[in-house]
């Protein structure tokens, strides 16, 4: 038996409490150091290539976590709306959203929708953009529509910078972009390849301190803490492996997921942060961008709940990935009020059960701070497993 | 069962002690190890399993496994697996007395009443709230107000003539009752004989909700104390079960299962 244990990853260490930090810090800190401004984009999937090449920062939105009480927000919204939506609208409130120059919105969810007007109605000295996101992944027109949508986009950005981008800078950004999202790929095969190296917490923060950073300057430091990990002399624990899916917009405590890996689980798969990793691939950089990057979307991405196609029912996915992994089980982690991922939960037990694939519901919601029912309702599911 | 001469060992990171039992290729309990609790876990840990492996006159890198129970058992960094104490007590208990189907466990934070199937497989249960009340941190206090010790408290408690009732169902205000027996000058043992009184009500009436049902197990540092243990035969109004060493009972219920664990891997299945 070896007593040891492996030193932690430097990245992690210094973005560790960044990530959860809605004062912004590196993104203001970019913004002296560049000069140039910043756009907030809220979850799931946002085109971050462009808003890039317009000269800006794209940084994701994730809500405020448990981070601010509720005092504006309740007011604007109803009670049986999700988190994200309601402290992403108090973060403005309480001028926290302040290092943003504009807001980019998407078609995902009917509250998402709302959000963009909400937030334009209230503060309308910030520009709120909204996309268009195209709805019939199947139809022969929904890339030539999308492309046209992006060009929109593209346009408005242009107008918060002051530059509208050409396409050979959107195609610079896309080639970051890319190499980004390799690496992120590389690491989420790592972790599923010897899961003690890497854990999800550290994965999450990893991949978190990718939304707030440009790419130029996050790849580099991905592809430091692949290294690390990959060399890490590590003595896997005696855990279940298990999918994790649900959390694709609104955002688990970090010490949730931390806490479900403790309670006896290695995740080898997860939707967090789904939109910064969307592309299975990289996006081509041989053509017209925006229609590459269209094509991406359509043709070239992960299941999303968000993103209806009925050419791969989600539930199948599911299935392939739990198949894929080798994984013991599903634990389906869904944000409280989540209409997209509630419906598709009952898409998933039944092909989870028509499949034999042992899964677990859990609920949080991104302001929870006491994490022992959900402890232990994991525990208990892993030790069903591992003792019969 | 054959771990092919690896021990398994397990560990119950408590609230007051920290115990280990160290099992052998045959399931044999080999060594043991307890410390009183302090803020380095992970040291804790470590110096408790030593004292076990020395015990059984073996090598750290003779330990195939670890696994961990109770309050600290996250605390491990070089476990392979933690396990609730509900499981592990449980299965130690199951293990030592195969006919048990009901386990009281007090330990120093938790008071736990369990319902058990064949095997030592958890049927239901149920654990006292936070309140110290019911649970052996509670008579830790209340020798200190009496200014006996600890490990005295059972003997004690056995010389009694008038039972006192400790009435609160609180721990501050029952310790605020024992300072008013102390003051009308109710003996020592009485006052004793009351708290294990107290104790053995609150165990019972957990005990309840999962279905008393013989064999009864008592197990945790409060079986310890043999006062404690007529205590609570005279409130079930029957025998019960006592280890030889009740307070290594989640520890050897871990040392168990993570053996069964190591097995399963051994034979290629990995859940």
């Amino acid at each position: 038996m070896t007593l040891t244990t492996f030193a932690p990853l430097p990245v992690v260490e210094e973005y560790r409490e960044i990530v959860e930090d809605r004062g912004y810090p590196t993104v203001r800190e970019w913004k002296r150091r560049t000069g140039r401004a910043a756009v907030g984009s809220f979850p799931v999937y946002s085109p971050v290539e462009i808003t890039h090449a317009a000269g800006m920062l794209p940084v994701g939105l994730f809500g405020a976590g448990n981070q601010i009480e509720m005092a504006h927000a309740d007011s604007r919204f109803q009670s049986f709306i999700c988190s994200i939506v309601k402290s992403t609208l108090e973060l403005a409130f309480v001028d926290k959203l302040a290092p943003f120059d504009a807001l980019l919105f998407h078609s995902i969810c009917d509250p998402a929708r709302n959000l963009a007007s909400v937030m334009a109605r209230n503060f309308p000295e910030r520009r709120a953009i909204y996309v268009h996101l195209p709805q019939n992944m199947a139809s022969s027109g929904a890339a030539e529509y999308y492309a046209y949508e992006l060009r929109r986009v593209a346009a408005e950005l242009g107008a918060v910078s002051g530059r509208v981008p050409s396409d050979e800078d959107v195609l610079e950004s896309i080639v970051a972009f890319n190499a980004m999202r390799s690496r992120l790929r590389d690491l989420y095969a790592l972790r599923a390849e010897r899961p003690a190296n890497l854990s999800t917490a550290e994965l999450y923060t990893l991949a978190r301190m990718a939304t707030f950073t440009d790419p130029l300057e996050s790849e580099p430091l991905l592809a430091d803490s692949l290294r690390s990990a990959t060399t890490r002399d590590a003595r896997p624990k005696d855990r279940i492996r298990v999918v994790v899916v649900g959390s694709f917009c609104e955002q688990p405590p970090l010490e949730l997921i931390a806490g479900i890996e403790e309670s006896g689980c290695y995740i080898l798969d997860d939707d967090f942060l789904l939109g910064w990793r969307l592309f299975r691939t990289d996006v081509p950089v041989d053509g017209d961008p925006y229609l590459a990057l269209a094509r991406a979307y359509l043709d070239g991405s992960l299941h999303a709940s968000t993103k209806h196609d009925l050419r791969v029912p989600r539930a199948a996915g599911l299935v392939a990935s739990a198949r894929a992994n080798r994984a013991d089980a599903v634990i389906f982690l869904g944000a409280k009020f989540c209409e997209p991922g509630l419906f598709d939960y009952a898409l998933y037990r039944r092909a989870l059960e028509q499949e034999g694939i042992p899964h677990l519901f859990l609920e949080f919601e991104e302001k929870m701070w006491m994490y022992d029912r959900i402890r232990t309702e994991v525990e208990t599911f892993v030790e069903s497993m591992l003792f019969v | 069962m054959n771990v092919d001469g690896s021990l398994v060992a397990g560990l119950d990171v408590g609230a007051r002690t920290a115990k280990a039992v160290l099992l052998d290729a045959e399931g044999r309990t080999v060594g043991t190890g307890i410390a009183r609790m302090r803020p380095d876990f992970t040291g804790l840990a470590r110096d408790v399993l030593a004292a076990a492996v020395k015990e059984a006159g073996a090598s750290p890198d003779d330990v195939a496994y670890v696994a961990t129970t109770g309050l600290g058992r996250y605390n491990v960094p070089f476990r392979d697996l933690q396990i609730t104490d509900i499981t592990a007590v449980a299965g130690g208990a199951a293990h030592l007395f195969p006919g048990t189907h009901c386990v009281l466990d007090i330990g120093a934070q938790s008071t736990r009443a369990l319902h058990v199937l064949e095997g030592g497989r958890v049927k239901e249960f149920r654990t006292n709230d936070k309140c110290a009340a019911g649970a052996g941190g509670f008579a830790e206090r209340a020798a200190r107000y009496l200014e006996v010790k600890l490990d005295d408290l059972g003997t004690l408690s056995l010389k009694a003539d008038s039972a006192q009732v400790i009435s609160s169902v609180c721990a501050v205000f029952a310790e605020s009752e024992i300072i008013n027996l102390v003051s009308v000058g109710q003996s020592v043992e009485n006052i004793v004989r009351g708290i294990h009184d107290s104790l053995a009500q609150r165990g019972q009436q957990l005990m309840k909700r999962v279905g008393i049902e013989p064999e009864i197990t008592f197990v945790g540092g409060m079986a310890l104390q043999a006062g404690m243990v007529r205590a609570l035969e005279q409130v079930l109004g029957q025998s019960v079960n006592v280890p030889e060493r009740p307070e290594l009972v989640a520890a050897l219920g871990a040392a168990l299962l993570g053996r069964q664990r190591l097995v399963r891997q051994q034979e290629g299945i990995a859940a």
